[in-house]
């Protein structure tokens, strides 16, 4: 190992990341043969965010995104939700370049394969020629289709035939994610209009690891941007007291119990109002303790990639583009049931706040890109970072699931995301992989 | 965090637009075509020396004067971008949409507070901008002082050693004749990015 002066040519990712001490090694931000690495062990075998059920609600209404650096098509079809490559076997040309819309079918632009909503091949010009052709056959030729599954709206997928079910994958992060996808019944939507989106020069790891655990940056990077809509009334409070961290399978999510801390930064008064006025029907559906995390002072990433705020509700996946870029793609979900003016002020609210034109967001991007920048210097790269808070250490709460710590000011999750990200870059395989049991859910507010 | 800075304006009582003003302006820009009487040749170059003044303002960070230039009734739209299909129905700008910017004079004044309060680090030091602004046509609106205007733009800035972006677009103007002067009613921002290729958009438009 490094930290003795005798590293191997080839080290294991737990040499990179020491989630015990609270150390990453530089290189994991920089590094193309890491990167590389990452795209086949950690992209490759993760379930993905693809899109809320909301964005393809009607058979034929198709949208493309990114799993990994592969382009894919998530297209409704009369039996659910399919996830394909967008890549035609013939040639490799990219099928679909609409971002949105209704399609019956797609064409491949190149010669005119043309694929059904499933991703099968159906058809292509003179046909005849591969029918005169020994041994061609029709279903050896579609759009690789990926597994697909959904938890309360959000859809997923994965290429990996050997990772386990998506409940088991989220596991007892579930249990956590209610409390911004079941607070109100008759399920979510995202806003409509399709995803912000906007290209930063940072590794995708920085935002990932800031949402899954680092509310410490709020106290000092969002001064400037909380100060005009916050400084007349009283601020952001961030305390370790009556606050958390809690991490399940390297998904991890940190908060305190104020209930609108997140949503107050909005500086909308009908907005809050409203909010209030749903405290108490919230806290019958979920119990108190996740009801006060429903606008909070909060923030999520579910492993590896895709994060989200409660307050602002912005979703967002950080889709990686090499070692050193990073296209963030944004959206906002609602309740359905939520008033149409109150969903416009949430549209309004997510856009000033966290998207390129944000007041918060604007201060991210700049820490991230230099945080990456600065690793080309050979020495800058080779002194590993700090990952070492934890005033609260463990906390022994067997009434609520995951790995908790006291206080949301911590590194706790953040170390656990490192650890998580390294023992898929080390595993050969799925099976080397672990997953946490899950448990009947929680036993506060039951 | 907290912040105890006293004399700060509240912004709740800044100029903000209903829903359904904002909409109804909105509709008002999408319905720009250009197609209208150009105005008298006299009143061209007092419009392009507003716009002129109105970049350099801009560029040297005059933020209140610049300010000044805005209608209370401002509404200020920079609608996303999405690739789609021809043969797509649905309209290609809907206020209800997500939008880059969607804003009241009162979001501007917050912007401006978050620049003045010399806590925005990522501005210190500062982005050099220069804004250029030509092919401003101006045309004639059914109100008497009101005029629809098109007009192009690059956005480049700089800041720290390679950090540069440019940003070229067009810009639909509502203007209105204020005295002397004029005022910017209703403005649309259309940037042809879909995915944004710069970090941020900490900058006026």
């Amino acid at each position: 190992m490094e930290k003795n002066g005798d590293r191997a040519v080839t080290p294991t990712a737990a040499d990179w990341v020491d989630w015990e001490v609270g150390t990453v090694d530089r290189r994991i931000f920089w590094d193309q043969a890491i990167y590389e690495r990452e795209l086949e062990r950690v992209f490759a075998r993760s379930w993905l965010f693809v899109a809320h059920e909301s964005q393809v609600q009607a058979p034929g209404s198709f949208v493309t995104t990114y799993m990994g650096e592969d382009s894919v098509i998530v297209a409704r079809d009369d039996d659910g939700i399919n996830v394909f490559l967008n890549s035609c076997p013939h040639r490799g040309n990219r099928v679909c370049f609409a971002d949105s819309g209704q399609a019956r079918q797609f064409t491949c632009n190149y010669h005119g394969w043309t694929f059904g909503l499933d991703g099968t091949l159906r058809r292509m010009p003179k046909v005849g020629l591969y029918k005169s052709t020994p041994g061609f056959r029709m279903q050896d030729w579609g759009l690789k289709r990926a597994r697909v599954a959904d938890y309360k709206g959000l859809v997923f997928a994965t290429f990996a035939e050997e990772a386990p079910e998506l409940e088991d994958w989220l596991g007892d992060f579930r249990w956590y994610l209610d409390a911004v996808l079941d607070a109100e019944a008759g399920g979510t939507e995202f806003l409509p209009g399709g995803a912000t989106r906007s290209v930063m020069g940072c590794n995708w790891k920085f935002p990932a690891d800031n949402f899954v655990g680092d509310i410490y940056h709020a106290l000092w990077t969002h001064l400037g941007g909380a100060e005009p809509t916050l400084g007349r009334h009283g601020g952001m409070q961030v305390e370790n007291a009556g606050s958390y961290q809690v991490s399940v399978n390297g998904h991890g999510w940190e908060f305190n119990d104020s209930f609108l801390g997140n949503a107050a930064t909005m500086g909308d008064r009908d907005l809050l109002r409203y909010m209030r006025s749903r405290q108490e029907a919230i806290t019958a559906r979920l119990g108190k303790f996740r009801a006060d995390m429903w606008g909070s002072v909060a923030s999520a990433t579910i492993f590896p990639n895709f994060s989200f705020l409660p307050g602002y509700f912005t979703f967002r996946t950080f889709q990686p583009k090499g070692p050193l870029k990073t296209e963030i793609h944004a959206w906002t979900l609602v309740p359905k049931d939520m008033p149409d003016d109150i969903k416009d002020r949430f549209r309004r609210g997510s856009m000033r706040t966290f998207s390129p034109s944000g007041l918060l967001e604007m201060d991210d991007g700049e820490n991230w890109e230099h945080s990456t920048s600065a690793n080309a210097g050979w020495i800058t790269r080779h002194q590993r970072l700090c990952y070492a808070m934890a005033p609260g250490g463990d906390l022994e709460r067997n009434d609520l699931p995951g790995i908790v710590s006291a206080g949301q000011l911590s590194d706790a999750n953040q170390r656990l995301f490192y650890k998580r990200w390294a023992e898929m870059m080390d595993a050969e395989s799925w099976v080397d992989i672990p997953v946490a049991q899950p448990t009947a859910g929680a036993k506060v507010d039951a | 965090m907290s912040t105890s800075l006293d004399a700060k304006p509240n912004y709740l009582n800044y100029p903000r637009l209903s829903r359904e003003q904002a909409r109804a302006a909105a509709a008002q820009l999408i319905a720009m075509t250009g197609d209208g009487s150009p105005v008298h040749d006299a009143l061209l170059p007092r419009i392009q020396r507003f716009y002129l003044r109105e970049a350099r303002l801009l560029d040297e960070e005059r933020h209140e004067e610049w300010y000044a230039m805005l209608a209370d009734d401002l509404f200020y739209w920079m609608p996303l971008r999405e690739n789609r299909f021809r043969r797509d129905k649905r309209p290609e700008f809907d206020p209800d949409n997500m939008a880059l910017f969607d804003e009241s004079k009162a979001d501007i004044a917050v912007r401006i507070g978050r620049l003045a309060s010399r806590l925005a680090w990522t501005e210190d030091p500062p982005t050099r901008h220069v804004y250029l602004v030509t092919g401003i046509e101006a045309f004639e609106t059914a109100v008497v002082g009101e005029y629809e205007i098109h007009y192009a733009f690059v956005q480049y800035r700089n800041r720290s050693e390679h950090d540069a972006a440019m940003l070229c677009g067009r810009r639909r103007d509502l203007l209105r004749a204020t005295g002397d002067s004029f005022q910017v009613a209703r403005r649309m921002i259309l940037l042809p990015q879909s995915v944004l290729l710069t970090k941020n958009l900490s900058a006026f438009f």
